[in-house]
C-alpha cells in the first residue's frame, strides 16, 4: 500500500477528528509514563545519594582488622572515590573530668557522601563542613562540653597524646547505631590514632573502608573484592548498610514500579478502547477501499503505516510532553521535596518513547487487525459484523506485548507472571459476575418506572459491550483502590514502626541499687520509660540432657548451607536473659503459654521463635543454662514472635519471675527523650557514671526524614495514575458514544423528552459504575491480599470500607463523568444524528 | 464477460436454514447492458453482491471476465476487483473524510498508478464537477456525491460496472440526470453493466433485464416486456 495514500488518510483522518481521542490517548499515555519513569528515576537517584550519606558513602567494607591493602589500590585503581574511618571505644580527660567516649578516627577525604556539621557552641546548628578535624584537633559532640566542662580552644587528652577542641560536633551522616556507637562522639584526625597509643593488640576496633562512585563501577568492584574478603568482613551498600532504611527503600521502590506498571497498563487500556472506536468506526471505509479493489494484505499495511506513523508522532511528542510536565512537577515541588533531585538522564525519554510505542502495537494492533477481516459487502449491508476470529496473531503480539512491558516494569517475571494469569482468571470470573449482574439489574428494571426500565433494558440490550465497559470500568477503579489501598498500608506500617514517641535511648549496665533512684530522676523529668528489664548474660549448656555445642555441631552436619546468619541465631552463644512477669509488648506467643505474673514455680523460659526453629527447640524441651559459672535447669514453657524494630530492649530468652533471683544481674530499660533535653543525659551520666547510654535519636529521625521522602514519592505517583484511571473512564465512555448517540436519537424521534433521555443515561452510568464498583472491590481485596503479603511483606487486614468505598466512588465517579460525557448525546438534534448514520 | 453456473446463497438463522438463492444461470456479454429487476427481498442484491465478488456463494460457479471468482480467496478476489470491477452505490459510499477528488483518485492510487490525479480530474470535469473537486462529502447535494461515485467507477478503467439502485436516494430529476449520465460513460469506455433496480423504465433503458422472484430466475424477459411480467 502506498505511503502516500497512508499519509493521505492519517491526515484526513486526524482533520476530521476520528484520530483525536486515540492520539490523545497516547500522547497522555507516553506522557504520564515518561512524566513517571523521569521522576521516579529522578527521585529514586535522589533518595539512593540521600541515604548514601546516611552511610557516608556508597559502599562501604566494615572490618574488626586491617583489610588487604591490595583491595583499597583496586579501587583505586578503578577510579573510585575513597575513605577510612577507625572506631573505638577511649576515656577522654579534661584538666578536671574524665568521660567514656566513641571515638572516630577519620581520613581527610572523609566523608564522601553526607556532610558534618559543626559549630563554636554546643547544641547550636553552626556551618556545614565537608571533612573532618586536621590533625591535632578533635571535634566534641555537644553535650560532652559540658560533661567534661571544656569549652573550643580547650585541650583535652586522649590516650598519651593531647588536643586541642576546635569544634562542637552537631551532626555526623554515619552515626549509626552499633557498639562503638554507644558513647558521645570524638572526631579525630585518622593520622593522629599512633599518637595516642590506645589502638593495642586485642583493643575493639570496627575499621571502616568508605567508597563512592557510580554504581556499575562500584558494583563492578563489590563483585571483584568480595571473594577476597575474610569471612567476618563485611561489604555493604545503602540497602544492606541500613536496615530500617533498606526497607522503607526497597518497598518504596517496588511500590513505584508497581504505580508504573499499573500506569502503563491503564495507558495501554486507553489506547485498546480508543484504537477499537477507531477500527469500528472505519468498517465502512475499509468496506469502501475493498470494493475498490484493496486486498486485506493491503488494509493491514495501510492501517499499520497509518498507526507507525501515528506512533511516532504522539509518542515523540508524549515524551516532549511528559519531559516538560516532570521539569514542572519537579520545581514546583522541590520545596517540599527535602532532597536536591539530580538531572534527569536520557534513559526515562528512552523508556517512554520504546513503552509508548509497544503500548501502541500491543493494544492497538489487536481492534486494528481486525479491520482486514471487514466484508466488502458491509457496501450493502451494514449490519453485517466483523468476523474476529482472524486476528489470534495480533491478540498473541498484544499478550506479548503487555507480558513484556509488565516484565520491563517489574523487573520480576515471576510477579509478572503471577499478575498476568491472575488478571486473566479475573478477567474471566469478573465478566461472569458482571454478566449476571446485569440480567439482575433487567429483573429489576422490569419492575421499576419508565426510565429506569429505559436505563436498564438498554444495558441488557448492549449485554456484551456493557460487560466489557463494566470490566474496563471496574479494572480502573481496581487498580487506583489497590494503589491507594497498598499506599495506605506502608505508609501506616512506617508510621507504626516508628511511632512518634518511640523510645530513643537505650539505658544498660544498671545496677540494682541504681534501679529505684533512676525510675525516680526518670519520672521527676516527666521522661516516659519502658519498665526495667533486668540483664544477665549466661547461654544454653545441655538441650535435654545432651550437651548444646555438641548438638549443635551434630544438627549442623546435617543441615548444610551457605549462609549461616540467614538460619537465625545459635543456641550456645552468650545472650543477655532476663525474667519478666509480663509478657513484654509487640511479643506474641506462638506456641505454648506465658507464664502466670506471680508466679514462683520450678524455672520456666520463654524462647525467640528464630532461636527455637534454628536450633530445632520446642515447648517442654529440657535446657540446662550456664550463668557466671552455674548451672541452672529450666523448661520451655513458651516460644515467643518478638518484633526487633520496636525500639524497645528485647531478648531471645526470657525467664519466669522468681528463676534467676539468686543471680546478681544489672537492668537496662529505654526512654523518649526530646532533642532540647538531650542536656538531662549529662546529668544522668554524672550522677550514675557506671551506666551506659545508648543513643539512636540520630538513626530514627534519619529513618523519619527518608520516609517522608518516600511517602512524598508515592503520593505522586499515585496522583499521576489517577490522571490514567480517569483517560481510561473517558475513553470506554467515548468508544460507546456511538451507539448511545443512535439509541437516543430514535428515542427522542419517538417523542422522548430530553428528561427522559438524560434519566436514563445517568441511570446507565451511575448502574454500570456501580457494578465495577462491586467488582473493582472483589478485585482489590483479593490482589492487595496478595500483594500485602508476597511482596511488601506486611501483615494483611481485611478493607471492610473498601466495599462501600468500591461501589460508591463507581456509581458517582462514572455517573458524574458519563452524563458530563454525553450530554452532547441529549444536546444534539436527533436530525443531525440520524442523517450521520447514513 | 460474466457467468455463473447453478449459483445458490444460503443463510443460517435462528429458525432454521434459508435459501436466498438458487440455481442462478446467467451469462452476460462484453458492453452489455442487464438489469436485475424484483421485488424488495427477491434476491436480486445479493446475486449484484456475488457475481461481483462482495460475497461468496453457498454453491456453485461465477466466472468474471474469464476468470473463476468462485475459486479465489479474498485477497485475489480484492486484485479481480480493482481490475475489473466498478461499482455505484444507492448510498454513495464515498470516504466521508476525502475531498471530492480524492475519492475518484483511490482506485486509481490503491492500484499505483502515478496518473491518478491528471485521470480523476479528467473524469471529474466529465461529471461536471470541475468547480467541486476539493469539497467534502457531506458539502456536496446527493445528485452531485453520485456523480463522484460515478467518476470514481470510471475512474479504475474497470471492465464491468454494478450499479446497485443508482437513483434510490435521488428525487426523480436528479435520477435522471444521473442515469443519462451512467448511460453516456458506458457507452463511452464501452463497460459491461450491471444494474440492480426496481424502477421499471430504467429497466427499460438496459439491453435486457433478469427477473429474480423468490430467489430464483423466474424469467428473462427481453428487451420492454419486463413492465408486463412484474406487474403480471
Amino acid at each position: 500500500m502506498k505511503l502516500g495514500l497512508a499519509l493521505k488518510l492519517l491526515w484526513r483522518d486526524w482533520r476530521s477528528g476520528e484520530l483525536t481521542l486515540l492520539l490523545v490517548s497516547l500522547l497522555i499515555a507516553v506522557g504520564t509514563v515518561t512524566t513517571i519513569t523521569l521522576f521516579v528515576d529522578r527521585l529514586q537517584q535522589a533518595l539512593l545519594a540521600e541515604s548514601a550519606t546516611f552511610l557516608a558513602a556508597d559502599r562501604v567494607i566494615s572490618s574488626n582488622q586491617p583489610i588487604d591493602p591490595q583491595i583499597l589500590i583496586e579501587a583505586r585503581s578503578r577510579g573510585l572515590g575513597q575513605a577510612e574511618t577507625l572506631t573505638f571505644l577511649s576515656m577522654v580527660f579534661s584538666s578536671e573530668r574524665a568521660q567514656f567516649a566513641a571515638v572516630k578516627a577519620v581520613s581527610n577525604t572523609y566523608p564522601l557522601r553526607g556532610e558534618l556539621i559543626t559549630s563554636d557552641k554546643p547544641f547550636e546548628f553552626g556551618e556545614i563542613v565537608t571533612s573532618g578535624p586536621p590533625p591535632g584537633e578533635i571535634w566534641l559532640e555537644s553535650r560532652l562540653l559540658p560533661s567534661l566542662d571544656v569549652r573550643p580552644g580547650d585541650v583535652l587528652d586522649l590516650g598519651v597524646a593531647s588536643f586541642v577542641v576546635s569544634k562542637a560536633l552537631i551532626k555526623e551522616p554515619d552515626k549509626g547505631g552499633g557498639f562503638s556507637n554507644t558513647g558521645p562522639r570524638v572526631l579525630m584526625n585518622l593520622r593522629d590514632v599512633p599518637s595516642t597509643e590506645v589502638v593495642q593488640p586485642g583493643s575493639r576496633l570496627t575499621y571502616r573502608y568508605l567508597f563512592s562512585g557510580n554504581k556499575e563501577a562500584l558494583d563492578d568492584f563489590q563483585a571483584w573484592a568480595k571473594p577476597r574478603l575474610e569471612d567476618n568482613v563485611r561489604m555493604f551498600g545503602v540497602k544492606e548498610g541500613t536496615e530500617g532504611i533498606g526497607n522503607a527503600l526497597d518497598r518504596a521502590e517496588r511500590f513505584l514500579l508497581l504505580g508504573g506498571l499499573l500506569g502503563v497498563i491503564l495507558a495501554g487500556v486507553a489506547i485498546a478502547l480508543s484504537a477499537q472506536r477507531y477500527s469500528l468506526r472505519h468498517y465502512d471505509h475499509v468496506a469502501i477501499l475493498k470494493t475498490l479493489g484493496a486486498t486485506p494484505n493491503g488494509i493491514d499495511s495501510l492501517f499499520i503505516t497509518i498507526f507507525v506513523l501515528l506512533g511516532l508522532f504522539g509518542t515523540m511528542l508524549g515524551s516532549g510532553v511528559g519531559y516538560v510536565a516532570q521539569i514542572g512537577i519537579s520545581a514546583a515541588l522541590q520545596p517540599f521535596i527535602p532532597v536536591e533531585l539530580p538531572a534527569p538522564g536520557m534513559r526515562p525519554i528512552w523508556l517512554g518513547l520504546t513503552t509508548g510505542f509497544v503500548c501502541l502495537l500491543s493494544f492497538a494492533l489487536p481492534p486494528l487487525l481486525q479491520l482486514r477481516s471487514t466484508e466488502p459487502i458491509r457496501v450493502i449491508r451494514r449490519d453485517i459484523d466483523v468476523s474476529s476470529g482472524t486476528n489470534r496473531l495480533a491478540q498473541l503480539i498484544g499478550v506479548i506485548g503487555t507480558i513484556g512491558l509488565m516484565w520491563w516494569y517489574s523487573e520480576d517475571l515471576e510477579l509478572t507472571l503471577m499478575i498476568f494469569s491472575g488478571g486473566v482468571v479475573a478477567l474471566v470470573v469478573l465478566s461472569g459476575i458482571a454478566f449476571l449482574l446485569l440480567k439482575s439489574g433487567r429483573v429489576l428494571g422490569m419492575q421499576a418506572g419508565s426510565v429506569w426500565r429505559l436505563a436498564l433494558a438498554g444495558m441488557q440490550r448492549r449485554g456484551q459491550e456493557n460487560t466489557l465497559q463494566i470490566l474496563v470500568f471496574g479494572l480502573a477503579i481496581m487498580l487506583l483502590l489497590i494503589l491507594f489501598l497498598v499506599r495506605t498500608a506502608l505508609i501506616a506500617d512506617w508510621q507504626a514502626q516508628i511511632p512518634v514517641d518511640a523510645p530513643n535511648h537505650f539505658a544498660m549496665n544498671i545496677s540494682p541499687e541504681d534501679v529505684e533512684p533512676i525510675n525516680k530522676l526518670l519520672v521527676d523529668n516527666g521522661i516516659r520509660s519502658q519498665p526495667l528489664y533486668p540483664m544477665i548474660s549466661g547461654r544454653i549448656s545441655k538441650v535435654n540432657g545432651e550437651v548444646a555445642k555438641e548438638r549443635e555441631e551434630r544438627e549442623e552436619r546435617e543441615v548444610q548451607t551457605d549462609d549461616d546468619e540467614d538460619r537465625g541465631p545459635r543456641a550456645t552463644s552468650n545472650r543477655n536473659l532476663t525474667y519478666a512477669g509480663e509478657i513484654p509488648d509487640d511479643n506474641d506467643i506462638t506456641s505454648g503459654q506465658w507464664w502466670a505474673a506471680d508466679y514462683a514455680g520450678p524455672a520456666l523460659v520463654s524462647l525467640e521463635q528464630d532461636l527455637a526453629v534454628r536450633n530445632g527447640l520446642k515447648v517442654g524441651d529440657a535446657l540446662e543454662f550456664t550463668i557466671q559459672g552455674r548451672q541452672l535447669d529450666a523448661e520451655v514453657a513458651s516460644i515467643r514472635s518478638v518484633a526487633w524494630d520496636n525500639m524497645q530492649p528485647n531478648f531471645y530468652i526470657i525467664f519466669s519471675p522468681a528463676a534467676l533471683e539468686d543471680f546478681p544481674s544489672t537492668f537496662m530499660t529505654s526512654f523518649h527523650l526530646e532533642r532540647q533535653n538531650k542536656i538531662f543525659l549529662n546529668g544522668l551520666l554524672r550522677e550514675f557514671p557506671t551506666m551506659t547510654v545508648i543513643e539512636v535519636d540520630a538513626i530514627i529521625e534519619q529513618i523519619k526524614t527518608i520516609i517522608a521522602q518516600v511517602t512524598m514519592a508515592i503520593e505522586l505517583v499515585l496522583a499521576l495514575i489517577l490522571i490514567s484511571g480517569a483517560l481510561v473512564l473517558l475513553a470506554s465512555i467515548q468508544a460507546s458514544m456511538d451507539e448511545r448517540f443512535k439509541q437516543h436519537a430514535i428515542l427522542r424521534t419517538l417523542g422522548a423528552g430530553r428528561r427522559l433521555v438524560m434519566g436514563s443515561l445517568v441511570i446507565e452510568f451511575c448502574v454500570l459504575g456501580l457494578f465495577a464498583g462491586v467488582l473493582a472491590a472483589i478485585g482489590a481485596e483479593i490482589t492487595v491480599y496478595g500483594l500485602e503479603e508476597q511482596i511488601f511483606q506486611l501483615d494483611y487486614e481485611p478493607n471492610p470500607m473498601l466495599w462501600l468505598l468500591g461501589p460508591v466512588i463507581g456509581a458517582v465517579l462514572i455517573g458524574l463523568i458519563g452524563t458530563i460525557a454525553t450530554l452532547k448525546v441529549v444536546r444534539t438534534p436527533p436530525t443531525i444524528v440520524l442523517r450521520g448514520l447514513n | 464477460m460474466i457467468k455463473t453456473i447453478d449459483l445458490g446463497k444460503t443463510v443460517q438463522t435462528s429458525e432454521g436454514q434459508l435459501t436466498i438463492l438458487k440455481g442462478i444461470d446467467i451469462e452476460i456479454k462484453k458492453s452489455e447492458a442487464v438489469a436485475i429487476v424484483g421485488a424488495s427481498g427477491s434476491g436480486k442484491t445479493t446475486l449484484l453482491s456475488l457475481i461481483a465478488g462482495l460475497d461468496t456463494p453457498s454453491c456453485g460457479q461465477i466466472f468474471l471476465a474469464d476468470q473463476e471468482l468462485t475459486a479465489m480467496d479474498e485477497e485475489q478476489r480484492a486484485k479481480a476487483r480493482g481490475e475489473f470491477v466498478g461499482f455505484v452505490f444507492q448510498t454513495f459510499q464515498l470516504l466521508a473524510s476525502l475531498t471530492a477528488i480524492e475519492n475518484v483518485m483511490l482506485p486509481a492510487e490503491l492500484k499505483g498508478d502515478p496518473e491518478a490525479e491528471a485521470k480523476a480530474k479528467e473524469l471529474l470535469v466529465r461529471v461536471g464537477l470541475d468547480h467541486r473537486m476539493h469539497h467534502y462529502p457531506r458539502q456536496l447535494s446527493g445528485g452531485e456525491q453520485q456523480r463522484v461515485a460515478l467518476a470514481r467507477a470510471f475512474a479504475s478503467s474497470a471492465k464491468i460496472l454494478f450499479a446497485d439502485e443508482p437513483t434510490g436516494n435521488l428525487d426523480t430529476k436528479t435520477g435522471a440526470t444521473i442515469i443519462d449520465l451512467l448511460f453516456e460513460l458506458n457507452r463511452e469506455f464501452g463497460t459491461t453493466l450491471v444494474l440492480v433496480t426496481h424502477d421499471l423504465r430504467l429497466a427499460a433503458r438496459c439491453d435486457r433485464s433478469i427477473l429474480i422472484d423468490s430467489g430464483v430466475i423466474t424469467s428473462e424477459p427481453s428487451k420492454g416486456s419486463d413492465a408486463s411480467v412484474l406487474e403480471s
